[in-house]
């Protein structure tokens, strides 16, 4: 606040022009009041932690990390391990259950949701108000009691047999989950991507050609068409030729050989350095988008506590990998020779299978009872429940945002498609959908963070994902404030990974204004 | 953005969707069914094949819907019985009555302010209530000839089976069967007929009834066949299972009912009454008095109806009644004596030292260095802060006294509610928690609202202020708060918080569990009252500059009334959202209403093993109340005219 703001206080004729008291000084005031404030929030942490400290000295109970390390007593429902050595990589099995939870709910929400929120659009009375009871039902009943009725209903439904009449061998329901083909990448899968990948990038400067050409002639020159015919052609070629990409290994095998030989001093300085540049370059574009044609304009006291807080994070940075935690750097270092052998072992010799796999579910008897073997995609009961729970509830909440999205383009741009003569398809995709899809995607960004939180909810039917986890981890170890850390981190880099994501979509799509 | 076009072209039919919903069809009266038909089910060949394949899947779904809740095998008994035990848990049978005193409170206020606040409106047309009796006399019948014939019960009351499981009746059986629905379809029918007849007005407008007299009308049926028709009685009597269907329900349950309706119309009368007897500034300040009434109810009946306290008098004359009122007279008497003409800079500097008196007994009491009862520091705190605001009220007469008078009864409010708290309860339940099932779904949501609304406000007004620490602080506190799952936070204050208080002090899991939904539902009210603020033009900042006014007043004055009236819609959907969200006290260990329906029913010996019963009624519960604040916010949007002017 400048000192004109310092004028709106009530001043009475007699002070005028005089200075005020100090206590009254607009900024004095200001900052003092901050950082009374903030010494207030702090002092209130720092009481809290150091109750905390004392009663868990008082119930003897230490704090770190070290759990990680040690053996987990119990097994998995499901995961990629279900049986996992340590608390950690018990942890880390749930983060991917949740992971995979939250892409294939975001894939198959955002399909059910445009279909429904299209479908409430619709002139065809049934279609709409289908669609109006779907949305108006899913979303006024609590998530939690959809995801428990249909977990109570997976598990109503009839026991696995091994004959299950007319669509048997494509899809089973029963009290166990559900199974579905599994289509799975397969032996050869790596080295054919690199075909695809080449196809699309050809595709790609093939695809501007055309647009290029369509712009300058007015001949309908199929842009989209040519591109996906380049990248089939490419597809289909390395359908066959893929093994020839094998020498592909010996350039990660390199690199992994060149990470592993970096020091940890070296990892140290280039995180540094990179802190350090971004700060500095944060500043530059700070201060150049506050310089006019005049010269630097005045800088408020606000504007140079965001420089200062730039530099101190960076000081903090160069802190944290330095001191905080020096093992951070031969972590990056080896995680990355070992990301690196992956990926080379991926590419390595004798790996002439077919790209992708496609398995029917079949059922085995190996106890008592039939139950799902191992070649289809199993839903198990839980995942089952969690899975189209939040789909179903998130599908609701997309249509409406698919459905405002589509009712806030006004009406005179489609009047004006359709005195220009434009097709109705044509209308829609390059009048319509574009500006809905505008103003759609923050909210939609916003419910595929939702989503994300909500598979959270797994812990009530007992579905491992990483909160189910991190509840049996703490029972066992009782480190209750670690494993909460470590929830909080991990969501909040799930929002952040996905409003990442959004945001790059939403300022390629935004309007370019003057 | 491509796959619109396979999606998109055929269902939004040859004219954008926009069109359609922009202009409303006003005329659609004089279409004949046939063409209504043609235009909006079979169009073309693909809306044709469309409206095939969705009628099949509507028709499929509906039956095994029915066939699933009319089927023999269904345990709503399990419901019947403990429709109690949903609704309240175990609150004890023989102070039952303080569960309807709170009921009837909350009823007769409700009725009350929509007699006082309620403009007439335009009401329900006589033409919709017949279309809507008509299409649930169609939806009736449909569903009778939908649903599976009943299976066959021998002379022994037993079901009638051969080789291949239970015999049903035959079709025709079975529609001879259902002659009492296909009764009550037709009653639907004939009055839907009859009340279509009502002419017009003599002005030429259609026939109209007033919404609310209408529904609170309607509510008459049900209570009246309570008396009259044989419901069934089911109950746990001294943990005896009772089950009589052929008899009405119990007098404990049509009792109250039945009051609980006359209090509606009583209250709906005066309220009426009252607003049509006084006047415009009378009305204006009796709806000031009724809408504190509404902040402070839900305290006075969770804490004095429902908690009974048994207060200890003695203690009251000797302590507590004292305080309260050296607090009264002399926090009166300082404010008046800081607001006095002429304080000036005295007045300020005195707030201040009051201020820092007050902090002094609260770093005091971390430390530990004397003992203080916890009311008296929130009082100095109170205190505090009026003295702080009570420059904005010094000169007149009529403005300090003002000042008093709300400290007086801010005094009072709190004082008795703190004494009321601190007092055992003479209730006894099972639980730790004193009420159960939907109650505390409500208790829980309504604390909750009330108290990160200000906590959200703050927080938003931080956000959006030109003071960077604060604004930091906000930020990070939203951000991280919004950026993680509920489920994490209650678990953090469930489990962690007892850890982070002193060893001589506890905390209900009811008053943690409040606690983390106040915390996270505050982040996001925050965000929605931002957007409000947000949308305040700048201009109206630089006006309240003109003209003098402090930080302060302007905010409170001209900033937030505004901004607030902007974000009521995503407010309300915030509503919504907390009020689903307790569900999760399930999770937690909370006997709330999942619980109710999820683990206890199904452990009672009687109805070992019956969820889905109970959960299909929990979701009707919760999405009544949802849906019904949804269509109100939705009423309320359009009043306010949100958004159009």
């Amino acid at each position: 606040m400048s000192n004109e703001g310092a004028a709106g206080d009530v001043v009475s004729l007699s002070t005028l022009g005089t200075r005020p008291p100090f206590y009254r000084d607009a900024t004095v005031v200001k900052w003092l009041s901050q950082v009374v404030g903030l010494i207030l929030v702090l002092l209130g942490l720092f009481f809290l932690a150091s109750q905390a400290q004392n009663n868990l000295e008082a119930r003897d109970i230490a704090t770190g990390y070290d759990f990680l390390g040690t053996a987990l007593g119990s097994d998995l429902g499901s995961g990629i391990d279900t049986d996992p050595d340590t608390s950690g990589r018990a942890l880390w099995v749930g983060m991917v259950n949740t992971i995979r939870l939250a892409i294939a709910g975001i894939a198959l929400a955002t399909i059910l949701g445009v279909l429904v929120g299209v479908g409430r659009l619709s002139r065809n009375w049934i279609v709409s108000r289908t669609s109006s009871v779907f949305v108006e039902t899913l979303r006024n009943i609590p998530l939690l009691v959809q995801i428990i009725l249909i977990f109570v209903v997976i598990a109503s439904l009839p026991r696995v047999e091994t004959d299950q009449g007319p669509i048997h061998g494509w899809l089973h329901i029963s009290n166990t989950g559900v199974s579905i083909p599994r289509v799975t990448i397969g032996d050869g899968f790596y080295q054919w991507i690199i075909f695809v990948i080449v196809g699309a990038a050809l595709g790609w400067q093939v695809m501007r050609r055309q647009e290029r050409r369509h712009d300058l002639t007015g001949q309908q020159t199929y842009p989209w068409l040519s591109f996906t015919g380049v990248v089939a052609v490419f597809a289909a070629v390395g359908w066959f030729a893929h093994p020839v990409m094998g020498w592909m290994g010996a350039i990660f095998d390199a690199i992994a050989s060149g990470v592993d030989a970096l020091t940890p001093g070296v990892v140290q300085l280039v995180i540094s350095l990179t802190a350090v540049g971004a700060a500095a370059q944060w500043i530059r574009r700070f201060l150049a988008s506050h310089r006019t044609p005049a010269g630097l304009t005045r800088l408020i006291d606000d504007d140079y506590f965001r420089i200062i807080f730039a530099g101190i994070a960076a000081v903090l940075v160069i802190l944290f990998v330095t001191l905080g935690w020096p093992g951070l750097s031969s972590w990056v270092i080896n995680s990355g020779r070992d990301l690196f052998e992956v990926i080379a072992d991926k590419f390595g010799d004798g790996r002439t299978g077919a790209p992708i796999a496609a398995y029917r579910p079949d059922i085995e008897q190996l106890g008592n009872f039939p139950n799902y073997g191992p070649a289809g995609l199993n839903l198990i009961q839980a995942l089952a429940a969690v899975y189209f729970g939040v789909v179903l509830y998130t599908a609701a909440f997309i249509a409406e945002v698919v459905r405002g999205g589509i009712l806030a383009v006004p009406k005179g741009q489609s009047e004006a498609a359709q005195a220009l003569g434009l097709r109705r398809t044509t209308m829609l995709r390059r009048v319509i959908l574009p500006q809905a899809f505008r103003v759609i995607l923050p909210p939609l960004g916003n419910q595929y963070l939702n989503l994300t939180k909500n598979t959270s909810l797994a812990i009530a039917i007992g579905y491992s994902d990483v909160v189910q986890v991190g509840q049996t981890v703490y029972n066992q170890t009782g480190k209750t404030l670690e494993v909460v850390s470590i929830w909080m981190l991990f969501y909040l880099a799930c929002s952040l990974t996905i409003s990442v994501v959004v945001n790059f979509f939403n300022v390629r799509m935004r309007i370019v204004e003057r | 953005m491509d796959d619109g076009d396979g999606v998109g072209a055929p269902v939004i039919g040859d004219k954008p969707a926009i069109e359609r919903v922009a202009t409303r069809p006003a005329e659609e009266t004089h279409r004949s069914s046939a063409e209504w038909i043609r235009k909006n089910l079979f169009p073309n060949p693909f809306n044709s094949f469309l409206t095939v394949a969705f009628g099949i899947f509507v028709l499929v779904s509906a039956r095994g819907l029915l066939n699933f809740v009319f089927s023999e095998e269904r345990g709503w008994d399990a419901v019947r019985t403990n429709l109690r035990l949903i609704f309240t848990h175990a609150y004890p049978e023989e102070q039952y009555v303080r569960v309807w005193v709170c009921v009837g409170v909350v009823v007769a206020l409700a009725c009350l302010s929509l007699g006082l606040f309620a403009s007439g409106g335009e009401g329900l047309r006589l033409r919709k209530i017949s279309n809507a009796l008509n299409a649930t006399a169609a939806a009736i019948a449909l569903g009778v000839v939908l649903r599976e014939p009943s299976v066959l019960i021998g002379a022994d009351g037993e079901t009638v089976r051969d080789a291949d499981g239970v015999v049903r009746q035959s079709f025709a059986e079975a529609m001879a069967d259902r002659w009492a629905w296909w009764l009550a379809a037709a009653v639907l029918a004939v009055v839907a007929l009859a009340v279509r007849r009502v002419p017009k007005r003599s002005d030429g407008s259609p026939a109209a009834v007033p919404t609310l007299d209408f529904a609170i009308g309607a509510m008459a049926l049900p209570v009246l066949s309570t008396w009259v028709y044989p419901w069934g009685h089911y109950a746990f009597a001294d943990g005896e299972f009772i089950a009589e269907p052929g008899r009405t329900v119990a007098m404990s349950t049509k009792v109250p009912w039945t009051v609980m309706w006359v209090l509606a119309v009583a209250s709906l009368i005066v309220g009426r009454w009252v607003s049509a007897q006084v006047d415009e500034r009378a009305l204006s300040r009796l709806r000031a008095v009724v809408a504190f009434a509404w902040l402070v109810v839900p305290f006075v009946l969770y804490w004095v109806v429902l908690r009974d306290p048994d207060l200890d008098w003695d203690r009251i004359f000797t302590v507590d009644a004292p305080l309260a009122l050296a607090f009264g007279i002399g926090g009166g008497a300082v404010l008046w004596w800081l607001t006095a003409d002429g304080r000036g800079e005295l007045g300020r500097i005195g707030a201040i030292a009051l201020l820092g008196f007050a902090a002094f007994h609260w770093v005091a009491a971390f430390m530990g260095w004397y003992p203080m009862l916890q009311k008296v520091r929130i009082s100095f705190l109170l205190l505090a802060v009026m003295a702080l605001l009570a420059h904005n009220f010094s000169g007149e007469a009529a403005k300090r006294r003002r000042l008093v008078l709300a400290w007086l009864v801010i005094t009072t409010v709190f004082h008795y509610f703190a004494t009321v708290m601190n007092t055992p309860s003479t209730v006894e339940t099972p639980t730790e928690a004193l009420i159960g099932g939907f109650a505390v779904t409500l208790v829980v949501a309504v604390f909750t609202l009330m108290l990160s609304f200000p906590l959200g406000v703050v927080l938003a007004l931080a956000r959006t202020s030109r003071l960077p620490i604060f604004r930091v602080m906000s930020t990070a506190y939203i951000e991280v708060v919004r950026g993680v799952p509920l489920i994490t936070i209650l678990i953090f204050f469930v489990v962690i918080l007892p850890l982070f208080l002193p060893a001589n002090m506890e905390i209900s899991l009811f008053a943690s569990a409040t606690l983390g939904y106040t915390l996270f539902s505050a982040a996001y009210l925050a965000e929605n009252v931002r957007g409000g603020l947000q949308s305040i033009r700048r201009g109206q900042y630089e006006a309240s500059d003109a003209v003098g006014l402090s930080t302060v007043q302007r905010t409170v004055f001209i900033v937030l009334p505004q901004s607030l009236r902007a974000s009521i819609p995503p407010l309300v959907g915030q509503v919504i959202a907390t009020f689903k969200e307790t569900s999760l006290l399930a999770i937690i260990g909370v006997f709330d209403i999942l619980r109710m329906a999820n683990s206890v029913i199904p452990a009672q010996t009687q109805f070992l093993g019956i969820k889905r019963e109970g959960l299909l009624f929990v979701s009707l519960v919760y999405w009544v109340f949802s849906y019904m604040l949804s269509k109100q916010s939705q009423r309320l949007e359009r009043r306010l005219g949100v958004g159009e002017r």
